[in-house]
């Protein structure tokens, strides 16, 4: 299992109206590896993530997939193919309560008619209560998702990308507007979700990364800077560089 | 715990509805009357098969009454060959066919003579015309106010034609001169018991089968798309499917209201089908409120019968209109959820979210400053 690529980006390229936002990025992650993607703000890191999981579409270059090329896939076939996203902006399904966005993540049955008759929901309702509590929601579990403060919002998200059980997980930001000790946690659950699940975690905060992180991948201009463990990374003078102005990689 | 307990509330909220519907008629037995509140469980239905779409969905159909006015052709044209020779002009043809000289029976109304065939065209075709508008729309993810524009768009394009080919559909005129439907040894009189049993049990089946619909786990993917379309799509369900799916049902349910008022009104007319009525569905929708099945039917029939009441008042004769405009605009300004949160007002529950939701802003931007102030400092 160890080494095998589950996802592999080849010279991607995405343009916004003729602003290269990612060019020539070369990305490749093994099963079960939990990878950090920093850089400096408008490096292209939401881009990157934005292109994997099929909600832009490159321009040029080639993303595989467990072997398979699924650089034309719609979002909805990337998602059954086992590739699961959370976005900067936290977004949950506010109007619906904490256990119905749970119930609605936990995708097996995708199709209308199978989930007509599914009346019983949450036979697995126990694994989504466990889930609610390993991220500490189990109080607000019947709560409109709309009522959450800004950090459960955000382990909400966490909890729907397990509750989705995708293979490879991308996580955008999932720390941010958390406090010290909540990211500690999230830390936590990262560690425990490595080897099963494969992680790209977008992410500011340094603390965390060095937590997490086996290998580090710095993006700078819509392209890969520096790659490597988090002490290798922070010494490398083109990587200083690039967060020069940005207040230095050490605690950006 | 509590969920179950507001789920009971519900389900006993539902009982007791129809239960009052279905009672009326041991207390009325005036034929004029019965007639009207007829009328007015049918706009209930419609407004039902709305709320499924707009409320439970977020699809904001503004051409709902493309689906009833199909329904209700679809049953006149039943009736009408069934008319008596006298009405029905020579050689079996329906009088305006006659008037319009054609010589025989178009194909499409053949089928007609079955009631069978009728009843079931009367949901399939508003579904498959739905289906159509569908396939075009959600797949290329065309959503909120552009649906309400498109759809709006068909609504008046199928009223043009169906006026326009007059020598098979009575144009202007619609189609009258009906016979009375006789099923299973009954006669649904459009002032009799009977049709407002009809209604009556069709618009508690609807409520029944609705709730359990929206429960399902369909229904709450629906509710999940309403709330967030893009993100649904991340989970890899095929969100445009299920946006045709709800969209199909509700004009099935809307057909089958159209033709129950065919039956109540004892005509089929072009106007059920008109911009009025469809953008009517929505104010009682809006008024009842939308994302509550029986709520969306009791603004129908609080509204229809309000307006009923104050059109027949000479004192109201002129401003009947401007008085609902005022409520309406009065009960969208500050009932957002419609009449049916007034219960949920009364049990107190609004008031803990209110709270909770304040409390949890707070946090959400004292969070946000502070984080803001982080990354000023790096
Ligand atoms: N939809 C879009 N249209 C035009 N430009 C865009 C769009 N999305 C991103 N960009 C631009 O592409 C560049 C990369 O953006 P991206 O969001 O990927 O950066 P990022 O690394 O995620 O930054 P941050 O750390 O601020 O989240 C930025 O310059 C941004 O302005
Ligand atoms: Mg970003």
């Amino acid at each position: 299992m160890a080494g095998e690529r589950i996802l592999e980006l080849q010279d991607i390229a995405v343009e916004f109206s003729g602003f290269k936002a990612v060019s020539g990025l070369n990305l490749g992650i093994d099963r079960g590896e939990l990878r950090c993607l920093i850089g400096p703000n408008g490096a292209g890191k939401t881009t990157a993530l934005d292109v994997i999981c099929g909600k832009v579409k490159p321009s040029a270059g080639r993303i595989t997939l467990k072997g398979q090329d699924v650089t034309r896939l719609p979002e909805y076939k990337l998602a059954r193919r086992g590739v699961g996203r959370k976005f900067q902006v936290p977004s949950v399904f506010r109007q619906l309560s904490v256990r119905d966005n749970l119930e609605v993540a936990y995708c097996k049955h995708l199709g209308v008619f199978g989930n007509l008759l599914g009346f019983k929901r949450g036979a697995e309702n126990d694994g989504l209560e466990k889930l609610a509590e390993l991220v500490g929601l189990e109080e607000v579990l019947d709560q409109p998702a709309g009522y959450l403060s800004h950090g459960q919002t955000q382990w909400l998200e966490i909890a729907l990308l397990l509750a989705q059980d995708s293979e490879v997980i991308l996580l955008d930001e999932p720390t941010a507007g958390m406090t010290a000790q909540e990211t500690m946690h999230t830390a936590k659950i990262f560690n425990a979700l490595r080897g099963r699940h494969t992680l790209l975690v977008v992410e500011h905060d340094m603390a965390f990364v060095r937590e997490i992180s086996d290998v580090i991948t710095v993006m700078h201009q819509g392209r890969v800077l520096a790659e490597g463990r988090a002490a290798e990374v922070q010494k490398d003078p083109a990587v200083r560089e690039a967060y020069l102005g940005s207040g230095g990689i050490a605690d950006a | 715990m509590t969920r179950n307990r507001d789920a009971i509330l519900r389900l006993v909220g539902y009982a007791l509805f129809c239960a009052a519907i279905l009672v009326v008629p041991l207390f009325v037995d005036n034929g004029y009357l019965l007639n009207k509140f007829a009328r007015y469980l049918v706009f209930g239905i419609l407004s039902l098969a709305l709320s499924l779409s707009w409320g439970y969905a977020g699809i904001l159909n503004l051409g709902q009454a493309v689906g009833f006015g199909l329904g209700s052709y679809c049953m006149a044209m039943a009736l009408k060959l069934r008319t008596i020779p006298i009405q029905t002009g020579a050689g079996g043809l329906p009088d305006f066919m006659v008037w319009n000289n054609v010589q025989a029976l178009p194909w499409f109304w053949v089928p007609f003579h079955s009631y069978a065939f009728a009843i079931a065209a009367g949901m399939a075709v508003p579904a498959v015309v739905a289906f159509l508008i569908g396939w075009f729309v959600f797949p290329a993810r065309v959503s909120g106010v552009y649906v309400a524009i498109i759809t709006l768009a068909m609504l008046v394009v199928i009223n043009l034609v169906i006026i326009d080919q007059q020598p098979y559909t009575g144009g202007f005129n619609g189609i009258t001169d009906l016979t009375t439907l006789k099923l299973f040894g009954i006669e649904f009189d459009a002032y009799s018991d009977a049709t407002y049993y009809l209604a009556a049990i069709t618009l508690s089946l609807c409520l029944f089968l609705g709730l359990a619909f929206v429960n399902s786990k369909t229904g709450l993917i629906l509710q999940a798309i309403r709330d967030d379309e893009t993100r649904v799509w991340y989970f890899g369900y095929n969100v445009a499917a299920y946006q045709n799916f709800v969209f199909c049902l509700s004009a099935a349910i809307a057909g089958f209201a159209g033709m129950l008022y065919t039956l109540v009104m004892e005509f089929a007319s072009p106007t059920f089908l008109a911009v009025p009525i469809s953008l009517s569905i929505v104010i009682w929708c809006a008024v009842g409120g939308r994302a509550s099945l029986v709520g969306a039917a009791l603004g129908a029939i609080v509204v229809t019968g309000v307006q009923g009441s104050l059109s027949d008042t000479p004192a109201f004769l002129d401003t009947w209109m401007l008085i609902m405009g005022g409520l309406f605009i009065v009960i969208v300004l500050f009932l957002p959820n419609g009449l049916i949160s007034l219960i949920d007002l009364a049990l107190g529950k609004r008031r803990r979210g209110r709270a909770a939701t304040a409390a949890a802003s707070v946090v959400a931007i004292e969070r946000s400053e502070s984080s803001r102030r982080q990354s000023a400092a790096r």
